[in-house]
């Protein structure tokens, strides 16, 4: 329960209320005070003050002061009247409730008001500032184009100036030649002596003619002296060079070098593991270091029944070349042959593992390594795991009927070991 | 206030272009490239107002990569072109039917060409350099048929890297001359053509797609090569150190191939260059307070100095692959790219720099 503070005192004049309420070691904040246009609310927990005014005034420009010990409200009429008392007479407990409540909707309602406009006030000044930047961005870049603008004009002018002058020497050019020509053997002997006077010259000097007018004399002369001088052509010869050295055919690039050394280093990798056992294989002849040959080895010993050996050959052309998948498939079907399933079963897999990409083009070698596996894991009596790969192997070649007619078989045998347990 | 690269008129064109030079002592410049049907194409155009006149069109069987005047006298003013199909030919553009000289230098593209000795510029006879993807260089005299003056081609058993760009230097009297070539696998090779030796050979770390030297009729002075990757480096050549070599500064420009680096001939320590996203820089090369200092044995060794931009602008999306500056008016300059446009741009405040 609050407890209500009772003390307070009051005057008005015709358009405004002053009240005072004593607060007596009371810290009150703005946050403590609560005001409608009928309803007057100073709440510091426990204690409570409240006012149902007589008439409603103007909250917006009403204010409280608060000072030492006590709140000065000065409250403006919203009409001008004298008030008979500071509050409403009747205190009916429902209808102070519901003016409490009233007054407290009403503030949410000024309180969203206020904060709609001042969204709307600040929208606008966002976009004046906008504005604003882009009238003064639009002056700028219409005054570097002014600019600009001047600039090229003033260089076509001279360009066009520059080009008349130099027509204009082309055209004196061409007469001094045709008046040269006509007087040309008159100076052949000017042309010996100055030719002895200007060789020192040569040297030092350079001939870099420059763009004058109506030195046409001037020019075919220094020509003509030109090409005596003119040394031979030289003697062909050849200069042999060496390139710092690329793998790459194409051309060097600094950001893609870390790439370039990756592939390289995959590169010798791959070829490192062939060259690996090499002390123990000198002794061996050069077609038996082939994993070709020795694979077709194996295979001739695996049609004649010989298992053993052909294993060996196996064996020795993948310690050659781990990569073949070929190679593990074909001694698969030699440990079937002798009945060593677990390896058959390893061979099988890996070979399955190096035929990953699943083509086409690897359908026949992966229904045989499925076959294979799954014979193997019939014979196990492992037969769920079986019939397993012989669906595998049905569904890269749904055409061929041994696979299915012993694919059969097996559930027959699953089911009736079923049935049994 | 920095040079303002001012496009003055542009040109779109039907086929890819390779390569565009300016007709000395004219406002007429030549535009060389490939058409689409496979045939090489020669236009020539005159820079008149804002706009570029067309003034003829030449088609021949192979399309061309790469054009010179540098080997011609400037009453002639015959063109080098080199091909797609390793053909260097040289065409009188009055008589454009039969080429003047013509040679099956290389067995494959010929990248790039350079003259020297022509248009009345440096001393000693004209000779025209060819590098092909055939990986050899050669040197061409116009008056010896068939037969290069000098051969610079892959040792016995050496595979072959193409050869991107060359470029003539150091041809300041009659005997002295140096052919700079560099390659797809970054490097950079110096020959003398007078004792007829590699000099100098260095890798960068790309590709070399541009070399030039500041001046070609003066005493080697600097050399800046583009490459792959946005990166440049330019070697001060006056000091040769023993082991060491040429002293270089680099600098990266942008993400993309610099393509071309031409200096203003009337300003040999300012550059542009041209990239693989459509933008041109301009650069300034200062010296360093000392060229050249001794290292701890006492040999001598080059400083190099340092690079700064002065200006860069993008014109296209495309590579910008040639670029050359008008020899007759300072800072007029015709690029061309890839999106088949020729430009004509002028440099402004280049006196200025």
């Amino acid at each position: 329960m609050p407890v209500w503070l009772q003390e307070y005192s009051w005057r008005q004049t015709g358009s405004a209320v002053y009240l005072s309420l004593p607060l007596r070691g009371l810290r009150v904040s703005p946050a403590n005070i609560f005001c409608t246009d009928q309803y007057l609310k100073v709440s510091v927990p426990p204690f409570l003050f409240e006012a149902f005014l007589y008439a409603p005034i103007d909250d917006t420009n009403s204010t409280a002061k608060i000072g030492n010990e006590i709140i000065f409200f000065t409250l403006y009429k919203k009409e001008v009247a004298i008030w008979d008392s500071l509050t409403l007479a009747n205190a009916n407990k429902e209808k102070l409730q519901h003016l409490r409540q009233d007054a407290v909707l009403k503030a949410h309602k000024k309180a969203k008001e206020e904060t709609e406009t001042k969204k709307i006030k600040k929208q606008e000044h966002k976009k004046y500032a906008l504005e604003a930047t882009i009238k003064l961005e639009e002056a700028e870049r219409t005054r570097i184009e002014d600019l600009k603008e001047k600039e090229r004009q003033k260089v076509t002018k001279e360009l066009e100036l520059w080009k008349k002058q130099h027509e204009a020497a082309e055209k004196q050019n061409k007469t001094q030649k045709e008046l040269h020509q006509e007087v040309q053997p008159l100076n052949e002997k000017k042309k010996e002596k100055t030719n002895k006077s200007r060789i020192p010259n040569e040297g030092t000097s350079k001939t870099k003619l420059k763009h004058t007018k109506g030195h046409g004399s001037y020019s075919m002369f220094s020509e003509n002296l030109n090409e005596e001088q003119l040394p031979a052509p030289r003697s062909a010869a050849t200069i042999k060079i060496n390139f710092t050295s690329r793998v790459f055919p194409t051309p060097l690039r600094e950001s893609r070098v870390a790439e370039e050394e990756e592939w390289l280093h995959k590169q010798a990798e791959a070829r490192r593991t062939v060259s690996a056992d090499l002390s123990e294989l000198e002794d061996l002849k050069e077609e038996e270091k082939n994993p070709d040959w020795l694979k077709d080895k194996g295979n001739k010993m695996f049609a004649t029944g010989n298992y053993l050996a052909a294993v060996n050959a196996y064996n020795l052309a993948i310690r050659l070349n781990n990569k073949l998948p070929l190679l593990y498939l074909n001694r698969a079907a030699c440990h079937l042959k002798l009945r060593n399933l677990h390896k058959a079963i390893e061979d099988s897999s890996k070979a399955l593992e190096l035929l990953t990409p699943p083509v086409p083009d690897n359908n026949s070698a992966r229904v045989k390594a499925y076959v294979r596996r799954g014979t193997a894991f019939c014979e196990l009596e492992l037969y769920s795991e079986g019939l397993q790969d012989y669906e595998a192997a049905l569904k890269i070649d749904p055409k061929n009927e041994a696979i299915e007619k012993d694919a059969e078989k097996i559930r027959h045998l699953i089911q009736g070991t079923n049935q049994d347990s | 206030e920095r040079p303002q690269v001012v496009a003055h008129a542009q040109q779109a064109l039907s086929y890819t272009l390779f390569d565009c030079k300016w007709v000395p002592r004219s406002a007429r410049l030549l535009c060389l490239g490939s058409a689409a049907r496979g045939t090489g194409v020669l236009q020539l155009y005159e820079l008149r107002g804002g706009r570029l006149a067309l003034l003829r069109e030449i088609e021949k069987p192979k399309p061309i990569k790469c054009g010179t005047f540098g080997a011609t006298s400037l009453q002639q003013r015959y063109l080098a072109t080199g091909d797609f199909d390793g053909n260097l030919n040289i065409w009188n553009l009055e008589a454009p039917e039969t080429p003047v000289y013509s040679v099956k230098g290389h067995k494959e593209i010929i990248n790039s060409i350079d003259g020297v000795g022509g248009l009345g510029i440096g001393e000693g006879a004209p000779e025209i350099v060819t590098g092909s993807r055939d990986g050899t260089v050669k040197v061409w005299d116009p008056r010896q048929k068939d037969i290069p003056v000098a051969n610079m081609e892959p040792a016995e058993g050496e595979s072959k890297r193409d050869c991107w760009t060359v470029a003539f230097g150091n041809a300041y009297n009659q005997e002295e001359r140096v052919v700079c070539a560099g390659y797809d696998n970054g490097d950079i090779k110096l020959f003398d053509l007078k004792t007829m030796s590699l000099r100098w050979e260095t890798s960068i770390k790309n590709g070399v797609c541009s070399v030039e030297f500041d001046r070609k009729d003066v005493n080697m002075n600097k050399l800046v090569a583009t490459s792959l990757e946005g990166k440049f480096h330019v070697f001060d050549m006056r000091t040769q150190h023993p082991t060491k070599g040429f002293a270089s500064v680099s600098e990266k420009a942008q993400k993309s191939t610099i393509w071309q680096v031409r200096h203003l001939p009337q300003n040999r320590d300012i550059f542009m260059t041209s990239g693989g996203a459509g933008s041109l820089h301009l650069w300034k090369y200062e010296y360093p307070a000392q060229r050249s200092r001794k290292d701890s044995a006492g040999a001598e060794m080059g400083v190099a100095g340092s690079v700064s931009l002065l200006q860069n602008v993008t014109l296209s999306t495309q590579p910008i692959s040639s670029l050359d500056w008008s020899p007759d008016k300072k800072g007029l300059c015709v690029c061309g790219a890839f999106d088949q446009t020729v430009r004509v741009l002028i440099v402004t405040k280049l006196n200025k720099v």
